[in-house]
Parts: structure tokens; sequence; C-alpha cells
């Protein structure tokens, strides 16, 4: 398998906290791969500092064989790392469709020189209108942001990320908060994505849901990996169900 | 009425109305906290003020203006990119005590006595209020035309992605400093062509025109009338000027109906009168809508063709 990302030697620390200390990943083109932890494990950490909204301090990210650790978030998501957020950060005054326009000129803002270039172009709206349909936000397409239901807006976070075209998508919790009905329908479009053969690292607390989606599985407890492999093996792992359930008294 | 009374009225409501339009830009469609824009308006009536009356000519002195204060902003810029809302909010405050303190004890901005202009002469037209009256809103149209270009745009988007949501904007590729720089430069330079202009037709300035009182006027006039939106700010600053020469008797609490009116709303109202949200708009909107029916967007099609799908399955 190709590779898409390598990640060295990744450290993220908070003055003496050390929320990620020395994390090696590869992520390869066209898989799935799953990072799950128990609470406070450093997951939604660990993407802030890929995605560059933390500098890590220290260790490498590399995308396609160019180190990228450190870079800006807005230029990460310019070279096409796309993410989402556990907690769902619409542009609330906006419609959804706006909200997806706002996202699919990834490569538009350019500083001054965006005034002179119009955002609701056909060619636009023609892409935008196809996500809409792909991930089935027809019915509030004209609808503002703040009011419409936490499950239209974990589409819209995912309908934002796919207009930009990514060459890595990641979604953090993409199924917290949902009602079952509504994690089916999630899950339903990131089979649709994994059809595409899109990459895609998903964090998620939802075990289940995680081990039917995933192809590959990294475990993460207090900042370092604990475990690796296909869900299977993942899943009986002696330190993963000790990371969850606890370790039980030897006397 | 007299029509000179009547044009020094309209002339002062026109100036106010382009600085509610100047803040309106960094506050409405960037979102950033800005509570000193008199400190820029001020920058802007001694940068010209200065020029005419070493002999420069008063175009010029304008453009003078908006440079100058146009630096002068994107310096404020570069400083608030580490604030947010309400340290922003002081700090511009601050900067407000602070730029009316230098222009009051300066010798170039005439110190206590101010700074005296004379009435410039355009392509030789000696203005009076009546000229200052048309030039000012000559320039509210182009003004506005010129935003709702922005609007449409891709900068545009990208503020009002910024004014929603900074840590969303950069996640689909918005820098987000670089936006917040650009619009306090822009909205700082409209405002300090402002100051230009309200120096010349006022023909005497000083530094208590530029008091932290006058930035909470012209916010008062933005979220009175919807901040965010081209017509409020227009609405708001006609409604304020014109609201002193209604209210004569109560000159002396001027302010307070200031105050009491902007927290009134505030409380009650907080997208302003009209504002996208306020009962009044929506109660014009419909009345409009009657008359001329609304261009529907790609986005209500989809939507529409949605429900009837919907409706048939």
């Amino acid at each position: 398998m190709e590779e898409l990302m390598r990640i060295e030697g990744l450290k993220m620390y908070f003055g003496g906290l050390k929320a990620i200390d020395g994390f090696d990943l590869t992520i390869n083109k066209g898989e799935t791969l799953g990072i799950i932890g128990p609470n406070g494990a450093g997951k939604t950490t660990l993407f802030n500092a890929i995605c560059g909204v933390y500098k890590p301090t220290a260790g490498k990210v590399i995308l396609e064989g160019k180190e990228v650790q450190g870079t800006p978030a807005y230029e990460m998501a310019k070279m096409g790392i796309a993410r989402t957020f556990q907690i769902s950060k619409p542009l609330r005054g906006l419609t959804i469709f706006d909200n997806i326009v706002a996202a699919a000129g990834v490569q538009e803002y350019t500083g001054i020189g965006s005034y002179f270039h119009k955002s609701h172009t056909k060619e636009i709206e023609d892409k935008v209108e196809a996500i809409i349909h792909e991930t089935g936000l027809a019915e509030v397409a004209n609808k503002k942001a703040s009011d419409v239901s936490l499950g239209y807006l974990r589409r819209l976070e995912i309908a934002r990320v796919l207009v930009t075209d990514p060459k890595l998508i990641m979604l953090d919790e993409p199924c917290a908060g949902l009602s079952n009905f509504a994690i089916n329908e999630i899950t339903e479009l990131i089979f649709k994505l994994k059809e595409q053969n899109r990459s895609i690292v998903l964090i998620e607390h939802n075990l289940p849901l995680t081990m039917r989606v995933c192809d590959r599985i990294t475990v993460l407890s207090y900042g370092k990996k604990i475990c690796e492999g296909t869900p299977e093996y993942v899943k009986n792992d002696e330190q993963v169900i000790e990371a969850y359930l606890g370790k039980e008294d030897e006397d | 009425m007299s029509s000179a009374y009547l044009f020094s009225i309209l002339a002062t409501a026109a100036i106010f109305t382009l600085l509610a339009l100047s803040l309106n830009i960094i506050t409405g469609y960037a979102g950033q906290a800005m509570m000193g824009i008199a400190a820029f308006f001020g920058i802007g009536a001694y940068t010209a003020a200065i020029i005419t009356t070493h002999g420069g000519n008063f175009l010029l002195a304008l453009l003078a203006a908006i440079v100058v204060s146009g630096i002068c902003g994107a310096v404020l810029g570069v400083i608030s990119l580490r604030l947010q809302a309400d340290f922003l909010a002081i700090t511009t405050i601050g900067i407000n005590f602070v730029m009316a303190a230098l222009f009051n004890s300066l010798k170039i901005t005439g110190g206590t006595l101010g700074l005296t202009t004379t009435k410039p002469v355009v392509f030789g037209i000696r203005m009076t209020n009546f000229h200052f009256f048309i030039f000012t809103t000559v320039l509210i149209i182009i003004v506005c035309l010129l935003i709702t270009k922005m609007r449409h745009s891709w900068f545009g988007m990208a503020l009002a992605s910024i004014e929603n949501d900074p840590g969303a904007a950069r996640s689909f590729g918005i820098n987000v400093s670089k936006y917040q720089i650009l619009a306090f430069t822009i909205g700082t330079a409209l405002a300090g062509l402002t100051g230009g202009l309200y120096a010349h037709r006022m023909g005497f300035i000083s530094s208590s025109d530029f008091a932290f009182v006058v930035s909470i006027q012209i916010v008062s006039m933005c979220v009175i009338g919807g901040l965010g939106t081209l017509r409020g700010p227009i609405f708001g600053a006609v409604l304020l000027s014109a609201l002193p020469e209604v209210l004569r008797f109560a000159d002396d609490y001027r302010e307070l109906v200031y105050a009491l009116l902007l927290v009134i709303m505030v409380r009650f109202m907080p997208g302003g009168l009209l504002g996208d949200d306020s009962p009044v708009w929506k109660f014009l909107v419909m009345i409009w809508r009657k008359i001329k029916p609304r261009k529907k967007t790609r986005a209500d099609l989809i939507a529409e063709k949605a429900a009837e799908e919907g409706g048939q399955a």
C-alpha cells in the first residue's frame, strides 16, 4: 500500500502535561484508520497537532514525502488535510448551502485578491449541490445552520470536508451525541466514502462502529500508542482491555 | 426651516453615516469588537487639517488621511491578533483615550486650542454644507456598491466565516489573521477619510470631537440600525443624527439617551431595528415580497425539490 502520511515521534506537551508523548503512525492511501482510546487519551490533541491547530513540541509529520509539522491549520487545509470537529462548528448565521460554499472556497482565500472573485459561481454551486445530495442535506439546504438539528450539523461537517476534495479526511467523533438512527446514517455515509477509496482517519468512541468501518485501528492511552492492528487483533489485546476496563487485582 | 440649516444637518448625517459604515466593516462583517473608531476618525481629521492648513490640496489631504489612518489601523490589527472579544474592546477603548489625549497635548494638533481649517475649494467651487452633503453622499453610494461586491466575493465569505467561527474558518483554508488585519485596515482607512471630510466641514476641530463618547455614538448607530447589514448603520446614523435636532430641549441628556437606547436595543433586539431577525424588518420584507416575489436561490430550489420527493415517497 502506498503511504500518504507518516508521523514520527510526535510530542505535544502543555507545560508539564505530556498530552502526546512520542507517537508514530503511518496512514496509507485509501485506507480507513481508526484511533480509539479512553477519555483524555489525547486523540483530539493528536488531530490538532497534525492539522496545525497546535504546533507540535517535537516530531515529524510527513505528507507525501514532505515535512509539514507546524504548518498553520489554514495551510494544511489548502494542502488537502480536511478535518471535522468533535464539537461541530457551523457558521450559524449562514445557510447550510452557504456553509458548504464557504468550505468549497478553500483555494480561493488569498487575501485582498479574493475581493475580485465571485463566490457563488455556477461551477461552485454545481459542486456544492452534488455534495448536498451525497450527504443527504437537500431538505435543509436553505435553512440557517442555527436552525437545524445536530444530526444535520454532523453531516454538514462531513459535507464541508468532502467539498474540498481532500487527500486525507480526518473525522473527530462524527457520531458523538447522536441517536442510534442518526449514527446509522453517518455510518452509511462513511461506508460510501470508503467505496470511493478515500483515505480516512476516524476518532470514535462508538467501538462497534469503529470495528466495523476501519481497516486498521490504533489505540492511544495517556498519549502513547499501546496497540495497533486489525480490529480483530485490537479487540483481543490484553493491554487494550486493561486500558478500557482496568486491571484485575493480583491478590 | 431654512435650507442652510437643513443642509447642515444633512451634511452631518452623511458624514456619520460614512463613519458608521466604516465601523460596520470591522465589527459587523469581520466580527471584531472595535470601541475606538473615533481615534481613527481623529487621525484622519488631523492629518487632513494639518495638510490643508499648510497649503496642501484638499483632495490630496483626504488621500493622506486615508493612508495614515489605514496604516494606524493595520498596526492595531496586528496587535489585536492576540486579543479576543472583550479584551479587544478594552484595548480599543484605551487607544481612543490615548489618541484623544495626544490630540489634546501635541503641538502639531494645536493642543487644547485645536485646529481651524478653511472651507476647501474643489474645482473652483468653495464647499458649503450643501456641497459636503452631495460629496459625502456620492462617497456613501460608492462605499455601498463596493461593500455589496465584497459580500458576493470570496473576501466577503472569508469575513463572514471568521465572524461566525474563526476555528471553522481556519479549517477550510482561511488565514484568519490576514483577513482580520485587512478588515481593520479597510475600516480605519474609511474612518480616516470621513475624518478629513469632518474637519473641513466643521471648520474647527479639537480633541473632544474624537473622544470615546463619539465612538460609543457610532457603535450605537450600528447596533440600533442593525450590525452586519448595509441598511442598518445607514438608518442608525441618520436616526441618531436627526434625534438631537428633534430633541433640542433634551440636549443635556443626549448621552443618556444614546446609552439608554443602546442598552434597550442590546437587551430586547440585539440584531437592531432593521437587522435580519428584527420583526420590523421582517414585516417590511413581507410587504415587499407581496409586490415583488423573491428570486429563488439555488439552495431554495434544492430544498423544494427534496421536499417534493419526500412528499411522494
